[in-house]
Formats: C-alpha cells, sequence, structure tokens
C-alpha cells in the first residue's frame, strides 16, 4: 500500500519536474544555450497563480490558462532580453545572461511577494482521497493528469501542426530552415514561450502541495539539468524520463527500509541525506559511463 | 535608511539597573547643553579681555578654538545624538522570512528611538553566503564610527563575521539561535534570542514532562541551525535518560516528506519533534496531517512565525506545539499588543519572535545610548553588565553573550491560527538570578 502511495507522490513530483525539464530541452534545442532562468520560471508559474488567486479565488484549473498566458509572455520577454541582443555571441554569453535574469526575477519576487512561502489554490479542491490504508492527495492524482495532458499537448503541436513542423526544423538547422522560408527568429521567440509557459504550469502545480518562495528557482533548475543530462541531452523524451526517475529516487530510495528488508542497522544509509549523495553520484556515473544520456544525445553542443 | 527620532515608546521602558560607569560622565550632558554653557563664558571672557588688549584678544581667540577642536563631534552643537547601527540581515536567500522580521524589528526599535538620539540604520542584505556578511561587515565599518550593528540570524554567517566584529570592536546585536556563536570567546555578541541550550531545553520538557512522552521522533534540518539544535535535543533527552526511536535530516529543499514521515511512524514514536526552517516545517505538519499521522508534534521556533502558520488550515495545526522566545499574536502584554499593532501598521504583517527579539535588542543598545554610551566599546559594556528588561523577557548576558534565558511553549488548539502560549520556562539557565 506504502508503495503505491509513494509512487503517486513520485509521479506527482516528476510530472511537475518533467513539464520544467521539458522547457529546458526545447530552448537548448531551438538555440544551443542553456537556459539557467527556467527555474525561475517555475516559481513565477507559483507566484502568478499566487497572485491571481487573491483578486480571483478560484481553483487553480481555472487560473492554468491565465498562468500559461502569463509566462509564456515572460519567456517573449525572456528572449527578447536574455537571447537575441546575444544570439551571435557564444552560448556562454546567453547562459550568463538568463542566469542574471532568473537573479533579477527572484529579488523582484521577493520585493512584489515577500519572503515568505506562500500556497497557490489546488486544482480542483484539497482533501485526499482514502482507499483503505492508502491516503492519496488529490493534488497529486491532478498534477498527474494536468501534467500528463500538458506533455501530450506539447507532443501533439510538435508532431501534428505546421508551426510545431517549423519549430522543429528551426531546432534543427537554423540556417536551412530561415533558407526554407522558416522566421527563424519567431520560431525561437515562440519557443521561449512555449518552454516558459510548460514551466509557470508546473509552477502552479507545484505552489498548491510544496509552496513557492522567490529562490526555489534554483532547485529546480539542478533537477532540470540533472534530468536532460541523465535522459540524454537535447531529448525531448529523455527529459520527461530524467525527470520521472529524479523523482521516483527522491522518493522511493529513503523509504526502501520499509519497502524491502534490509540487515540490520542499514536503514542510516537510506537517509535523506545519503539519498542526495547517491543522487548525485549516480549523475556522475552516467556523465563517466554514458555520457550521452539514457537515451542519447541529441543537441549539438553542450554549454 | 535614518529613521526619525520618535518620542513614542513601547510598553514599559526598557530599564539598566546598573549605574554607569564614572567615564560617560559626559554622557549626562548627551545633549551638549555642558558645552554650550562653556562656549558661551568663554566667549564672554574673550570680548572682556578684547576690550582692554588686541594681543589678549587673539590669544583667547586661539583658546576659544582649540577648546572647540577638542569637543567631541555631537557637544559641539545642541542637536540629538547621533548613533550608528547598520542593519545586515539576510532579506534574501532560504532564511528571508527570519530576516525581515529581524530588519523589521531593529528598524521599528529606530523608530523608537528615546527622545534625543538620531539612528542611522543603513539596511544591507546579507544573503545567505558568509562571505556576503563579512563583506557587508566590513564594509559598514568602513563608512565610519558604528556603535553597534543588527547582525544577521544565519548561524553561518555569524561565525563568520565574529573574527571581523571583534577586530572592528562592534558589537553584534542578534537573534540567532546557533548555539556555536556565543562559545567562541568573542565578546562581541550579543543573542538576544534564546539558544538552542534553553529552547531545547523548553521543546525537551514540554514533550517530556508535560506531554508525558517517552519514544520521541526526530526529524531535523541538515542546515547548521538544524545540526545545533539536533546536538541540544539530543543532550536534553539523554537527560532525561532518553534518545530518540527515530531521527532523520532533511535538506531545506526536500520537497516530499512521506518517506521521512512513513519511517518516523514505522519506528513506533508517542510523539513527533522537528527542528525545521518555516517552509519544511509547513510541508511536514501539511503531509502529517494528510497522513493522519495521529502523532502530538512539538516543532521548533519557525512554527511560531504567523507566515509558518498561514500556509496551513487551522485543522492542519491541532495539535501542534511549538517553542520560542515569545508569541507576539499570542499578546500577553499592553507592551507587546502595542508592539503587534506599531508592527502591523508599519510593514503591513504579523510580527513573530525574531522580530520581537531583535526589537529588544536595538531597544537595549538605545537605551545604553540614552544612559550614557557614546561609543562601540561603550555598548558592549553596557550589554555585557547591565540587566535589561524588553518586552518578550528580561535580558542579561551569561558572560558570553547569551541575553535571552527564558522560552515558552505556543500551541494551535485547531480553531485558528493563533497560537495559545501554555508553558514558560523562566531563568532556564539561571543567569537572570545572578
Amino acid at each position: 500500500m506504502l508503495t503505491l502511495q509513494l509512487l503517486l507522490n513520485g509521479l506527482a513530483l516528476g510530472a511537475a519536474y518533467a513539464l520544467c525539464a521539458l522547457g529546458f530541452v526545447l530552448i537548448l534545442n531551438a538555440t544551443g544555450a542553456v537556459n539557467f532562468a527556467q527555474g525561475d520560471m517555475v516559481t513565477a508559474g507559483g507566484f502568478a497563480a499566487v497572485a491571481l488567486a487573491t483578486v480571483w479565488p478560484v481553483p487553480g484549473v481555472v487560473l492554468l490558462p491565465a498562468v500559461i498566458v502569463l509566462t509564456a509572455v515572460l519567456g517573449l520577454v525572456l528572449s527578447a532580453v536574455a537571447y537575441f541582443p546575444l544570439k551571435s555571441r557564444p552560448p556562454v554569453a546567453v547562459f550568463i545572461s538568463t542566469i542574471a535574469l532568473g537573479i533579477i526575477f527572484q529579488n523582484t519576487a521577493n520585493v512584489v511577494f515577500g519572503p515568505e512561502p506562500r500556497a497557490a489554490p489546488p486544482l480542483l479542491g484539497g482533501g485526499t482521497l482514502r482507499l483503505g490504508e492508502i491516503v492519496i492527495g488529490s493534488q497529486s492524482l491532478a498534477i498527474v493528469a494536468v501534467a500528463a495532458a500538458l506533455i501530450v499537448a506539447q507532443y501533439l503541436l510538435f508532431a501534428r501542426t505546421q508551426l510545431g513542423r517549423h519549430m522543429r526544423a528551426t531546432a534543427q538547422d537554423r540556417d536551412m530552415a530561415e533558407a526554407l522560408g522558416v522566421r527563424v527568429n519567431a520560431m525561437i521567440a515562440l519557443t521561449f514561450a512555449l518552454a516558459t509557459a510548460l514551466a509557470g504550469a508546473a509552477g502552479l502545480l507545484l505552489a498548491n502541495v510544496f509552496f513557492v518562495t522567490p529562490t526555489d528557482g534554483m532547485n529546480y533548475i539542478l533537477k532540470a539539468y540533472i534530468a536532460a543530462t541523465i535522459g540524454g541531452w537535447g531529448r525531448i523524451a529523455g527529459a520527461v524520463l530524467g525527470a520521472m526517475l529524479i523523482a521516483l529516487f527522491e522518493v522511493i530510495f529513503p523509504a526502501l527500509p520499509l519497502l524491502v528488508p534490509l540487515p540490520a542497522g542499514a536503514a542510516w544509509v537510506f537517509s535523506q541525506t545519503v539519498a542526495t549523495i547517491v543522487l548525485y553520484l549516480a549523475l556522475l556515473a552516467i556523465l563517466f559511463w554514458r555520457p550521452q544520456g539514457l537515451l542519447g544525445e541529441s543537441a549539438r553542443r553542450r554549454a | 535608511m535614518t529613521a526619525p527620532v520618535s518620542r513614542q515608546h513601547l510598553g514599559r521602558p526598557g530599564c539598566l539597573r546598573q549605574a554607569m560607569p564614572p567615564r560617560h560622565i559626559i554622557g549626562a550632558f548627551g545633549d551638549g547643553r555642558f558645552w554650550a554653557i562653556s562656549a558661551l563664558v568663554l566667549t564672554v571672557g574673550v570680548w572682556i579681555i578684547a576690550m582692554k588688549n588686541t594681543l589678549a584678544f587673539v590669544i583667547a581667540l586661539l583658546g576659544v578654538i582649540a577648546a572647540f577642536r577638542t569637543l567631541p563631534a555631537q557637544a559641539q552643537s545642541a542637536g540629538p545624538i547621533e548613533v550608528n547601527i547598520p542593519v545586515l540581515v539576510p532579506i534574501t536567500g532560504y532564511l528571508s522570512l527570519e530576516g525581515q522580521s529581524q530588519r523589521n524589528g531593529a528598524l521599528l526599535a529606530v523608530k523608537n528611538a528615546p527622545a534625543g538620539i538620531r539612528v542611522r540604520a543603513e539596511v544591507t542584505d546579507t544573503g545567505v553566503a558568509p562571505e556576503a556578511a563579512v563583506n557587508a561587515l566590513e564594509r559598514a565599518a568602513g563608512r565610519g564610527p558604528v556603535t553597534a550593528v543588527a547582525a544577521s540570524m544565519l548561524g553561518t554567517q555569524m561565525l563568520a563575521m565574529l573574527p571581523v566584529a571583534k577586530d572592528y570592536k562592534l558589537p553584534l546585536i542578534t537573534v540567532s539561535g546557533t548555539a556555536e556563536i556565543t562559545q567562541m570567546n568573542n565578546p562581541y555578541v550579543f543573542r538576544f534570542f534564546p539558544g538552542d541550550d534553553v529552547t531545547k531545553v523548553a521543546h525537551v520538557r514540554y514533550a517530556v514532562e508535560e506531554l508525558g512522552k517517552r519514544r520521541v521522533a526526530l526529524i531535523y534540518q541538515t542546515t547548521a541551525y538544524g545540526q545545533s539544535g539536533r546536538r541540544q535535543i539530543l543532550e536534553q533527552l539523554g537527560k532525561s535518560g532518553l534518545a530518540p526511536v527515530f531521527e532523520d535530516g532533511l535538506e531545506v529543499q526536500i520537497r516530499d516528506m512521506l518517506p521521512v514521515l512513513s519511517k518516523a511512524k514505522a519506528a513506533g514514536p508517542d510523539v513527533l519533534m522537528i527542528h525545521l526552517h518555516s517552509g519544511p516545517t509547513a510541508l511536514l505538519i501539511r503531509q502529517a496531517a494528510a497522513l493522519r499521522i495521529g502523532l502530538p508534534i512539538v516543532a521548533g521556533s519557525a512554527m511560531h512565525q504567523p507566515p509558518t502558520a498561514d500556509l496551513l488550515g487551522p485543522g492542519e495545526l491541532r495539535g501542534v506545539c511549538a517553542e520560542a522566545n515569545a508569541s507576539p499574536v499570542s499578546g500577553g502584554s499592553p507592551g507587546i499588543e502595542r508592539f503587534v499593532q506599531q508592527y502591523r501598521q508599519e510593514f503591513g504583517m504579523e510580527p513573530d519572535g525574531f522580530a520581537l527579539g531583535q526589537y529588544d535588542g536595538i531597544m537595549m543598545v538605545l537605551d545604553a545610548i540614552a544612559k550614557g554610551a557614546r561609543t562601540a566599546e561603550d555598548v558592549r559594556r553596557a550589554l555585557s553588565t547591565m540587566r535589561y528588561e524588553g518586552l518578550a523577557m528580561s535580558y542579561r548576558s551569561d558572560g558570553t553573550g547569551n541575553m535571552a534565558h527564558s522560552a515558552v511553549i505556543m500551541c494551535f488548539d485547531g480553531s485558528s491560527r493563533t497560537p495559545r502560549i501554555v508553558k514558560r520556562y523562566d531563568n532556564i539557565t539561571g543567569a537572570l538570578s545572578n
């Protein structure tokens, strides 16, 4: 029973991480540069939901479209300020400019919303569902459902629409796409908007269960970066897989003493602190033995 | 910022019970009247002499100029006493909530400075990096005479700032709970929040003596704050012949508490003792309520902060208690109620015990100045020896800079987010009796 509960919690956390990592990889593929403000876009989504809920106290699912639009606009601003003026410079320039914008965002959020943790409204309604011994957070179920819907929508956009094809063409070969008449800059700006909208949606999903503070972004970008590395640098499916693995590891590993019989005295190995150490050791191992990630690398170059 | 002088004062006025040392006699004329009268006498003398002899006039005039040049700066005018108290606190980073309380408490004290004292209190954000705090302190010290510093409550920053404060001879007024900061034999640190060696006594004694619990599950933060609290909790449990049946440390960014709560519950505890920062405290309590873990929770001081309680529903808070230096929103005295009212007006939020502790600390500094202290060294000496009746409690140094020796336990009854103080532990260290 506990296993099921842990799996659901891990899936919910992983789904939200996946939205952030997905956006991270979309921008990476479109521009060849790392957007280090992606984690801060997650917190932007959380704060947008908090702000909207104060003037319009409705369930999070009603606020979700507005949050997506707001964070998409933020993505356009991000591209205009941090990418386009520097696009002819080495990728490290964009990397640094996104870090700068992220810090600006953190401090702005600190001034506007204050440093204290804030909670966004639940997607549908708070509370838990009790199935026998299992307690399932209704928000966790809603997070999995909404994140899955957004990931599928993103897939359909890229696979089934002309706009998506243009965006993919831009990501694959910018010069060729431009030669074929694709408006490359518009596609890159749209990619930024889509990526930050996904992060914003993740922010709304996470901000009810796990709250939101101005400095949470660094944690999320680290998770996105590790997810992209584990899954395969530049691989969209790899980012989702990596995010799920990280979240499941975070939730399941410390609880292993409750799930499998272990020798006496071995429980300390499964403390939260050791879990973090093991996660990063696993990352190092992947970098060492399978640097292309689990699904292989597709990005043209690493930042 | 430079705060305007205000005659408004909250509650009972602070009281330095010991007379100031004789060298502070100048302070008895702190408004400059003594020097103004002296200058007038000298000027009249010069005028009389000038009527008789030009040479005598010139000599006397030079004497007057020389006399004025030897006077302290503030004595040359009859204006307010100018003091400089930089506020170096973490406004950003994971401790920004507590840092904001520190800043607000310090600024409110500056606003309520006794009549005749003008305080320059420039706020600098120290973030969470030790080097940022050290740089801020060095910059503040380099900008001119500093009377005292409202210093970061982040233990690692305090540990880094202490040697610098000793070099510059600047008293640091803090509410940091990290035990080590007053164990370094540094005479320039003054902690106006009970250290873990006080609060954890209350924390453990309440769980063991009042609730009658013997099987403790301990969950703490892996930061310096959390480790310090853990050590003290284990020590206090040891004094009762107890050891936790479960313990685990959490990093600040851990989001899902299900694993740790499940493991804690599996160990069969009869009480959950937690020592976490604000956000993780709320996360753990919310998830414990969702799991219907069915254990009383005795939390660390983060739980007494109103923003932490605001994250939770009253139902989720049922059965949760916490230690703190004070719980201003719970009231308790007319002075505290006036403090809460003014705090709300100034900052539009609810005050916590950190704000009140920092307020009391700066008020004690200002009281020492009002009673004659002029330099940082005077303030250090006053804080080292005097007793002060603050709003939260009585303060007196135990010889190492620990000024606060009392703690309270507050509990939520499940009907609101405002806790009720259920137990006071006064003078735990015995320092107030010496």
